[in-house]
């Protein structure tokens, strides 16, 4: 113990109980939830995977079994092929055009704002709403896009078609979100970097290339990891717009855990072990995230 | 003693905009023309889907089979709108989405912010380690843990309640984090002197640091709004029977079954879309500010 302590030290040493429990009971509310809703059930998913229901209510002991019967199921290797394929071309599409776009609107004077809201206004529509909207649209006979191009292209009916008719509608609602971030980005470097390099001659590829490309990494860092999540965990739109035809073509990951956990016939087990793999997945992109973002600040 | 400044970004600099000629002499060159094509190729590619949205609910179902389609409506009618409501409970869905969203937001708003100042401006055992375990929420989203989450709610006996909707989302990790951020903007001597002058810590907290933070839960309350609205898989999972169902919900179990014909489809979906757009209008800065700056959805 110290003897000699100011008057300040001693109340910071004795607070009143009241003081002392506030913090706890400030977070409370929200930690309750936070536990019950998220970590306990992201432990127990583990525990259920292993176990196998058809109604949810009783259940019976599988051990690995749901593991080695969905990874031995070509249905399930399917909807991994689809979801890897829908995540990737997502991913590359619409950070490619998103830094497009945002490079393009970061330079226009005149307008900025109405650019960059237009392109912001279908991240805001209700996901239901968009499949509905594009599976209207690009309707074979009588769809706006066929009746532009004067054709009548089978887009939701081919499965391959189905496959970038999807991808083209998921880029179409993210994309202006991506391109805000990047747009912030854009905005926080310095101008005058610009014009130094502009009086020295340098072509706006070069300077494209030199000075933007490498300043706005950490906001491409973001962008690039929430779109790969985002990518994995695409459903709602593909709802409404294929429900996941034809025959499955575009059936990705969150519906198959949806379909197997919650319409009938009901394999539980199956849905569950798919759970915990996109958790892995998912799980993983975050640590890499994690660590090339550490890596940069270090350098 | 001064309450501390919003946390608005700064304002533009005075003086020529940003160009990339030194200069900075107006001079249209092709590749200025060029990149006011592609905005505006790019604007029309975004907009038209919705205006074709918004102008199909307006057109007659024969109108909407036509071949070619027409792109305005020949006569603007708000049949759609009218059948809709009185021939499909859609009234119901309607009140289900505001009850949820509106009952989800002020919850959201109370914890989120409780917790956030908890955070911010006390020092406590486990602080560190509650706000890691806060922030490791963010890399758990609902789709990977869908059924346990489902299991955990049906042990509430809350499948199926609008209850069911509200509670389990309602405390957001990225809510908070706006919120503690803000709050470590306030001076701490602010939050001294009221506990000096004998006021209770829940007073403190209600009467001062939530007036305080009114521009960011202005932000959260914005995003809340948004999430709550548009939400489908979860509202979808919990919500079986029709009496709860949300207005997402509604659109696609009827457009999956056919039991509700397109024109009326259409017109809920462009009333399910209207309130977010118009909230987006009002808010734009908030929105954009506050999305590009935490770059979280």
């Amino acid at each position: 113990m110290i003897k000699a302590s100011t008057k300040q030290e001693q109340r910071r040493r004795k607070p009143p109980l009241g003081l002392r429990l506030a913090p706890y009971l400030f977070l409370l509310p929200n930690t309750a939830i936070f536990v019950l809703f998220t970590i306990w059930p992201a432990i127990n998913g583990f525990n259920i995977s292993l176990y196998s229901s058809s109604n949810g209510r009783t259940f019976r002991w599988e051990g690995t079994g749901n593991y080695q019967r969905i990874l031995s199921d070509d249905g399930f290797w399917g909807v991994v092929m689809n979801t890897a394929i829908y995540a990737v071309a997502f991913v590359v599409l619409s950070v490619g055009i998103g830094i497009f776009l945002a490079v393009l609107v970061d330079q226009q004077g005149r307008g900025r704002s109405f650019f960059r809201a237009a392109f912001f206004i279908p991240v805001l529509i209700s996901p239901v709403v968009v499949g509905l909207i594009w599976n209207w649209m690009l309707e074979r006979q009588n769809g706006l896009v066929n009746t532009f191009l004067g054709m009548e292209i089978p887009w939701l009916v081919d499965d391959n078609l189905a496959l970038v008719a999807i991808i083209a509608v998921g880029v179409w609602m993210q994309v202006g979100f991506y391109m805000l971030i990047l747009l912030a980005g854009l905005q926080s470097i310095d101008p005058t970097l610009y014009e130094a390099s502009g009086m020295d001659g340098a072509s706006r590829w070069l300077q494209f290339r030199t000075i933007t490309l490498p300043l706005l990494q950490p906001s491409i860092l973001v962008v690039v990891v929430l779109a790969t999540i985002h990518g994995f965990q695409a459903f709602d739109y593909i709802y409404t717009l294929t429900g996941g035809g034809p025959v499955g073509a575009t059936t990705l990951i969150v519906q198959y855990i949806y379909e197997n956990g919650f319409v009938s016939p009901i394999r539980y087990g199956a849905a569950a072990a798919g759970s915990v793999l996109l958790f892995c997945v998912v799980f993983a992109i975050t640590i890499v995230n994690y660590m090339i973002g550490r890596k940069r600040e270090a350098v | 003693m001064s309450i501390p400044q919003t946390v608005s970004p700064p304002t533009q600099e005075p003086g020529p905009k940003r160009s990339w000629t030194s200069t900075g002499q107006r001079q249209i060159t092709a590749t200025d023309a060029l990149r006011v094509v592609i905005l505006t190729t790019a604007a029309l590619v975004a907009l038209i889907p919705i205006l074709w949205l918004v102008f199909g609910s307006f057109k007659t179902p024969t109108e909407l089979s036509e071949r070619p389609p027409t792109l305005l409506p020949q006569s603007w009618g708000f049949g759609n709108y009218t059948e809709a409501l009185t021939r499909f409970d859609f009234g119901t869905y309607m009140m289900n989405s505001v009850i949820v969203t509106v009952a989800a937001t002020v919850l959201t708003l109370l914890i989120n912010s409780m917790a956030a100042y908890a955070l911010a401006k006390y020092n406590f055992r486990g602080r560190n380690a509650l706000f890691l375990l806060t922030l490791a929420t963010i890399m758990i989203p609902l789709q990977v843990i869908l059924i346990p989450v489902y299991q955990v709610v049906a042990s509430f006996g809350m499948v199926n309640t609008l209850w069911g909707l509200i509670i389990p989302a309602a405390a957001t990790p990225t809510g908070v984090f706006i919120l503690r951020q803000y709050m470590l903007s306030i001076p701490d001597e602010l939050i001294e002197a009221a506990r000096v002058d004998g006021a209770g810590e829940l007073k403190i907290f209600l009467r001062i640091v939530l007036p305080v933070c009114r521009p960011a839960l202005a932000v959260v309350a914005i995003l809340s709004i948004m999430w709550r609205w548009n939400d489908f898989l979860w509202p979808l999972v919990v919500a079986q029977s029709e009496s709860v169902y949300t207005l997402p919900v509604a659109l696609a179990r009827f457009t999956a079954q056919e039991t509700v014909p397109f024109n009326l489809i259409i017109a809920m979906s462009v009333v399910s879309i209207l309130p977010v757009i118009i909230l987006f209008l009002f808010f734009q800065k908030q929105i954009t500010t506050g999305i590009a700056n935490t770059g979280i959805k």
